[in-house]
């Protein structure tokens, strides 16, 4: 029976095919405007470390100017910490793992004449950060624990530096020349690009990962320049770089990997005490008021998704829902236009369900068209958002398995939703009005 | 009053050239009450047609009320229809999502007609045709016979000079297709002249003349 | 003979379409609802396309065709800033074609920059006015291509040399009229010259001059226009040197300047040479995408409508065919029935755009509520009811038009 109505669907394709291929095209056109949106809020939404985001924290501390708060939101804690907190936290060594972490840059000096010196920028971390963030890697492995606290010339490098420093060989043990300094190679990173770029949104939550990782330690030695945002509510007491260092300007990002629900209370506790006793020393003027934010509770207040990208969204649902009351009508119309033959297959003894069976089926029929090619215009769709906004949404604009799944659910939901009313209209169609002449 | 001579109609179609009217000549007059028998293709539409104006011709002249209609226009053919003709359809042809009032309005909006003007003629139409009382009723709520009063009183609305009716008895049983009859001698009585294409000898015996089409020419018996 | 008199106004057959649209409520009240959401997406895109353009059309200040700026970071042990600076900047001040050049700390419309607080009164609890800050030589007005119009500039013996890390301020500077009625509300701009304002709290700075217009580093802040100069060259690792040249050379002293920057030094590398129109097309270009978009949205929109307009027009002239037969018999001429499918669809739009008016206001609510923009001017309203208005009746045409041909024997000729 339901091949028997999947070729009345496309006999009755047949005879309207403008209309047909109207109700198709608005399908599609609805299918691939919602799911071009979709999907670049779902890819900006996504969660960039599933396994264990709810057991990573960023951790807030109001450490900010006592007559004005961080910013006009109530709830408003300072985005980042100042180096001498997140430092002190670190080495706290209160959590299973914690780095505090910063960007910076340098330039690489590449032995050999023929390449060219060339400018990178730098993670700055405590050794855990490779550990509790999961970091693939091709050649060696993290620094160890004595690098932190030695201040240790080693760098871990991202597979594209390597292959441009070193041809791509294992280049652990090598000798590199970073800001004038000797390095030593102690690890480098498969591709490793978290969408999004979640332990440093205020820097970009689409960009890519870092070219170089070295020790956190090194940056009061090497006088690293901040790369990132930095925010000063009182200017620094003194000159010179670790007056900057050490003043109440934030600048540097503090995670933690605290594994169950206990370590985090006890991390919370740690955390108020630890600014009480700083309070003690006359720093930290507003109310005790910390915070720790799992990975996805970061992403949602550090506001990640776009707002155009939302407003878009919401945008692109209206216009779906324009395509489908499109659709309504001209099903409608289509199954007015064939009330006669309805009419004429309840008379030989069709029951209504069968009527209501052979319309849905026709409809979703239509909505699977219309999503099919509702998917190649969201391809077309991405492809544009890739031109308008250019390289740096490259990963953001990329069509998965689920999201496929997604558009075409919501062309069959939608097509079959639009097709109910028509069909229900359909099959109360009195067999005796349409015997009747006139 | 109405004077055709030599009129001829060609149907062009990709295959065929059908000659549905070849040197048809009629004269009806004043008062007249025409019925028009023969058989199936012979072209009594196509005449009732282009006496309606409904369709052009394609040689012979055509003098409706005095006056050549041969090249009138579109828009003057309108409106020579609206002003003087009124129409019978077999298949009553009433406005479906229209009430009886509305239906019998139609004309008389494409007339000019204010609005009181159009009520006091509605319902004095509906009123002869027996059905002034179903003014809010749809034209599905109505059997085959009113339906076709309604279209008569549709048709005498606005006072046309002609009535014309195609086969207006065939889609009612002899006893609804008498009362009709009877509504168009009444009619006919009246001063309006009526030409009348039917199937129906009875019927047609009791006009006041008969005439035969067979081949797209006039036979007057 | 009878003869009445007919009367010679147009009749427009309301009542009888307006009851039989009641009874075919659904076709009517889709295309209604169409027709709304429609003017909705519409009107609120279009004052979305016009805000962000106005945005983009703001001034920044600077000579945005002939302006570029390049970054030279020196990375040998014997890298001397100051010297560099200083040889860097008479050459380049030197070349054919270069109007000015100079050492900034930031560029305009670059999205990256320096901000800071400016107080009119001493002390941590006055508020303070944020301000971009762009750190200049005296020859920083004529390179930003910006006017004094009140005060004077920096003399070459104000200009201070600023180290890493250091907290204090020069005692002069140059802000933008905008930034002066921020900080003195209540007087004339020209009478701010000479006023002392106080940054980092506490620190005084005395306003030496006032210039016309010069946008920020970040081109979303609402206080784009506040910008103050302070008379300093730094003494960074990395500097960024901005170069204004003649109409046409931009393009042709960009290279130029490169090869001769990297060739006298080898101590330092040269990065990020971009001129000011590329930065601006970078820094709008999210504006930009938007409009794009928004606009590719209303044209298939407007089209997807008015196909689906003219889907059920034809359909609805197909189903009447009988219908408009009758009527032409009737005495209907051509152009009624026209007029009746376009007075039809008139109606019908009607109750479409007014929905559409309180529906674009609830989304730009909502809009205004969740991101922030603007409230609608109200002349968007009814334009764009008259623009549906105008696509609801070229759209039903060609079905008028069609069934305007309907011959009138139709109604003989079908049972
Ligand atoms: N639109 C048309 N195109 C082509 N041929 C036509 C057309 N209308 C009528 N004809 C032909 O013209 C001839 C006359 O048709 P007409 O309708 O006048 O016959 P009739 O006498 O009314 O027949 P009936 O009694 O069956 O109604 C027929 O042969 C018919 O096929
Ligand atoms: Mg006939």
């Amino acid at each position: 029976m339901f091949n028997y109505y999947i070729k009345l669907a496309f006999k009755s394709f047949k005879r309207n095919p403008i209309l047909s291929l109207l109700m198709v095209t608005a399908i599609a056109l609805g299918i691939g405007a919602s799911m071009t949106t979709i999907t670049v809020n779902y890819l900006m939404s996504a969660n960039p470390i599933p396994h264990k985001s709810e057991q990573l924290f960023h951790i807030q501390v109001d450490s900010w100017d006592p007559n004005n708060p961080f910013n006009d939101d109530d709830d408003a804690l300072p985005n980042q910490l100042t180096w001498t907190d997140a430092t002190n936290l670190t080495h706290a060594k209160k959590a299973l793992r914690q780095s505090a972490m910063s960007m910076s840059g340098a330039i690489i000096e590449p032995q050999g004449s023929e390449s060219k010196p060339f400018e990178a920028s730098i993670r700055l971390a405590y050794t855990d950060f490779f550990a509790m963030f999961d970091v693939p890697f091709l050649y060696g492995g993290p620094w160890d624990n004595n690098s932190d606290s030695n201040r240790e010339q080693v760098v871990v490098l991202s597979k594209r530096t390597n292959e441009s420093v070193f041809g791509g060989e294992n280049s652990i043990g090598k000798d590199i020349v970073i800001a004038g300094r000797h390095f030593q190679v102690v690890g480098v990173i498969d591709t490793w690009e978290v969408m999004p770029k979640f332990y440093d949104v205020n820097n970009g939550p689409f960009n890519e990962t870092e070219e170089l990782f070295m020790p956190f330690s090194l940056k009061e030695d090497l006088e690293l320049p901040n790369w990132g945002n930095n925010s000063c509510w009182k200017s620094p007491d003194g000159e010179g770089y670790a007056a900057f260092l050490r003043s109440e300007c934030i600048n540097t990002q503090m995670w933690v990997e605290l594994p169950n629900a206990q370590a985090e209370a006890d991390y919370l506790d740690f955390l108020n005490n630890y600014v009480r006793s700083q309070k003690e020393l006359g720093r930290f003027p507003r109310p005790l008021h910390n915070r720790l934010n799992d990975v996805m509770e970061w992403m949602e207040r550090q506001e990640v998704v776009e707002e155009d990208a939302k407003m878009m969204m919401w945008l692109s649902f209206m216009f779906l829902l324009v395509c489908l009351l499109n659709t309504i009508g001209l099903l409608l119309a289509k199954f007015t236009g064939k009330s006669s033959e309805i009419g004429l297959r309840l008379a030989v003894g069709a029951s209504k369900a069968d009527v209501f069976k052979q319309h849905i089926v026709e409809t979703a029929c239509i909505g699977l068209v219309g999503g099919v090619a509702g998917l190649g215009l969201t391809l077309v769709g991405l492809q544009g958002i890739k031109s308008l906004y250019g390289d740096f949404v490259d990963d953001l604009a990329t069509l998965d398995a689920s999201m496929i799944v997604v558009a075409l659910v919501i062309a069959l939901v939608s097509s079959i939703a639009a097709g109910l009313y028509p069909t229900w209209r359909a099959c109360n169609i009195s067999p005796a009005s349409q015997l009747k002449n006139q | 009053m109405l004077k055709m001579t030599d009129v001829k109609k060609v149907f062009r179609t990709d295959l065929v050239e059908t000659h549905a009217l070849k040197d048809f000549n009629l004269q009806v007059g004043e008062g007249d009450f025409v019925a028009v028998t023969g058989p199936s293709g012979s072209g009594k539409t196509t005449f009732l047609n282009i006496a309606g104006l409904l369709e052009t011709f394609d040689g012979g002249t055509y003098e409706l009320d005095g006056q050549d209609v041969s090249n009138l226009n579109d828009k003057h053919r309108s409106q020579l229809r609206n002003e003087k003709i009124g129409f019978i359809f077999q298949g009553f042809n009433l406005i479906p999502d229209l009430n009886l009032f509305d239906n019998v309005d139609v004309p008389l909006r494409y007339r000019g007609f204010n609005s009181a003007e159009r009520k006091k003629r509605i319902e004095n139409s509906l009123e002869m045709v027996g059905l002034a009382q179903r003014m809010k009723h749809l034209p599905s709520q109505l059997s085959g016979g009113q339906q076709q009063r309604v279209a008569i009183a549709r048709a005498l609305a606005g006072e046309p000079r002609f009535l014309l009716a195609d086969e207006p008895t065939g889609n009612l049983d002899t006893k609804m297709a008498n009362s009709v009859m009877e509504l168009l001698k009444t009619i006919n009585d009246a001063g309006t002249t009526i030409i009348m294409v039917t199937h129906d000898a009875d019927l047609a015996k009791q006009a006041r003349r008969n005439i035969y089409v067979r081949d797209g020419q006039v036979s007057e018996l | 003979m009878k003869q009445s008199q007919p009367q010679t106004s147009t009749n427009w057959e309301l009542g009888p379409i307006l009851r039989a649209m009641l009874r075919n409520k659904v076709g009517a009240i889709l295309i209604a609802l169409q027709i709304a959401i429609t003017m909705t997406i519409i009107v609120n895109s279009v004052y979305i396309i016009v805000e962000r353009n106005k945005d983009m059309q703001r001034d920044s200040g600077i000579d945005n065709e002939n302006s570029f700026y390049l970054t030279s970071v020196g990375f040998g042990e014997n890298f001397n800033v100051p010297n560099t600076v200083e040889e860097d900047l008479t050459m380049l001040r030197a070349l054919p074609g270069v109007i000015d050049a100079i050492q900034t700390n930031a560029v305009p419309n670059s999205n990256s920059g320096w901000s800071m607080g400016l107080k009119t009164q001493s002390g941590v609890e006055h508020d303070a006015v944020g301000t971009a800050v762009y750190m200049v030589d005296d020859h920083g007005v004529n390179a930003l291509d910006v006017e004094i119009i009140a005060g004077e500039n920096f003399a070459p013996s104000d200009i201070s040399l600023r180290t890493v890390g250091q907290v204090d301020w020069p005692n002069k500077t140059i802000i933008t009229k905008a930034m002066a009625e921020n900080l003195f509300p209540d007087i004339n701009y020209a009478d701010v010259v000479g006023k002392t304002v106080y940054i980092n709290d506490i620190d005084p700075m005395v306003v030496v001059g006032i210039i016309d217009k010069l946008q920020a580093p970040w081109v979303n802040w609402s206080n784009v226009e506040n910008v103050m100069l302070s008379p300093e060259r730094q003494s960074f690792k990395g500097s960024r040197y901005f170069i204004r040249t003649e109409p046409g050379m931009r393009d042709t002293l960009m290279n130029q300047v490169e090869e001769l920057l990297a060739n006298s030094n080898n101590q330092r590398l040269i990065k990020g040479m971009r001129s000011i129109e590329e930065t601006r097309e970078r820094s709008y270009r999210g504006h930009t995408a938007m409009i794009k978009i928004l606009t590719t949205v209303m044209v298939i929109l407007t089209i997807v409508t008015a196909l689906g307009i003219v889907g059920l027009a034809s359909f609805s002239v197909n189903q009447r065919k009988k219908q408009i037969g009758t009527r032409r018999a009737l005495g209907a001429t051509q152009g009624t029935i026209i007029r009746y499918f376009m007075f039809e669809n008139f109606l019908i739009s009607s109750i479409g755009v007014l929905l559409g008016a309180v529906l674009t206001v609830i989304l730009n609510v909502i809009l205004v509520n969740a991101f922030g923009l603007d409230r609608l001017d109200w002349f968007y309203i009814p334009i764009g009811m008259l623009v549906l208005w105008l696509v609801g009746q070229a759209a039903v045409f060609g079905p008028a038009k069609k069934a305007a041909n309907i011959p009138p024997a139709l109604a003989t000729r079908t049972v």
